[in-house]
């Protein structure tokens, strides 16, 4: 199976900042989106979303769960 | 029954018999299906798709929880339907008898049992009966993550040789049964429809169809007609039969009894 990377992000209330939880693997979006709202069902969460870890650009490490090689630019 | 409790929409013996009927068939059948759920925290296709099975077991013994308690407003004990009844006074669906082998009967199950599960609610909530109205609502936000997860992999399952074949097996079992348990139009039933409590056997099934039409096409499999009456049990709702003792001694918690404080 093809499975996909998928970061989750979550907010307890109305204004508090979207923190990042935890990830997950799923073959698709929409199991994804089952999977993040059952495995992390640890509050009464006001916002949760995810990200394919795919999108997410690093900025300024070359090492860590982030960053992904396509994204690497030379000096 | 007796003793309908103040406050409580008036109804006549056959409407609150009738609706007794399709309360407990809805809770039981929810009890059940969270135990078949249950039986696949460990062994699911991946970590996630456990958890998921877990938190839908979960939901589906909250729902069951709330649906016996409304009983007490037809005169039950909440605390014996629970745990003093014997398999074959279970009004679960027939599709839920034996366990489900193999993981794509867990989502041909989730489709269909699951799936005729929440037309049967939705019906209801909009049916007006006010005790539960709202706790209804709250199921269906739940039930939708269920949905979700069971027509991913549907599609998913689908998609190969095996897969395909193993949910047409599951699929063309149950659905004859299923539909009738959902839409029986017998007696009953027309009752419940007369007293405007849910919906006709033709409008249930068509929603039924609406909503699970598109993945039945991908196995190639029409919607059957439901099975007849003829070896209907009118007290129960379902087919002759009853789930496994196992299951049914797991539901009342056999083994805890000695512990049991409520």
């Amino acid at each position: 199976m093809d499975e996909i990377i998928y970061d989750v992000f979550t907010r307890k209330s109305r204004g508090d900042t979207l923190t990042h939880v935890g990830y997950l693997t799923a073959p698709d979006e929409a199991m994804a989106r089952v999977y993040a709202w059952t495995t992390y069902d640890e509050e009464n969460w006001f916002e949760m979303c995810i990200v394919p870890r795919s999108a997410i650009i690093p900025v300024n490490r070359t090492d860590g769960p982030f960053a992904a090689a396509s994204h690497e630019v030379s000096a | 029954m007796s003793g309908v409790e103040p406050g409580l929409p008036e109804m006549d013996d056959a409407v609150r018999t009738a609706f007794r009927r399709l309360l407990l068939s809805l809770a039981d059948s929810k009890r059940i299906l969270g135990i078949r759920y249950s039986d696949w925290l460990l062994g699911a296709p991946s970590i996630e798709a456990g958890i998921a099975a877990s938190s839908m077991a979960q939901d589906e013994w909250g729902h069951a929880r709330l649906l016996y308690a409304s009983l007490k407003d037809f005169g039950d004990d909440p605390v014996a339907l629970e745990h003093d009844r014997q398999a074959a006074e279970y009004a679960s669906m027939e599709a839920l008898d034996a366990p489900f082998d193999d993981w794509a009967r867990v989502i041909a199950g989730a489709v269909v049992v699951d799936g005729a599960l929440a037309v049967a609610l939705r019906a209801v909530a909009e049916g007006g009966y006010e005790p539960i109205e709202g706790r209804i609502s709250k199921m269906l936000g739940e039930e939708a993550f269920h949905r979700s997860l069971a027509e991913a992999w549907f599609r998913r399952l689908a998609g190969s040789e095996e897969g395909a074949r193993r949910l047409k097996g599951a699929v063309e079992e149950w659905l004859a049964p299923t539909l009738r348990v959902l839409a029986p139009d017998d007696q009953g039933h027309r009752a419940l429809v007369a007293a405007g409590l849910t919906g006709s056997a033709a409008e249930l099934r068509a929603r039924f169809a609406e909503r699970i039409s598109p993945l039945l096409e991908l196995l190639s499999v029409d919607m059957p007609e439901p099975l007849g009456l003829d070896d209907w049990d009118e007290g129960r709702g379902r087919g002759p039969g009853h789930p496994a003792e196992e299951a049914v001694e797991r539901a009342r918690g056999d083994l805890n009894r000695a512990l049991f404080v409520e």
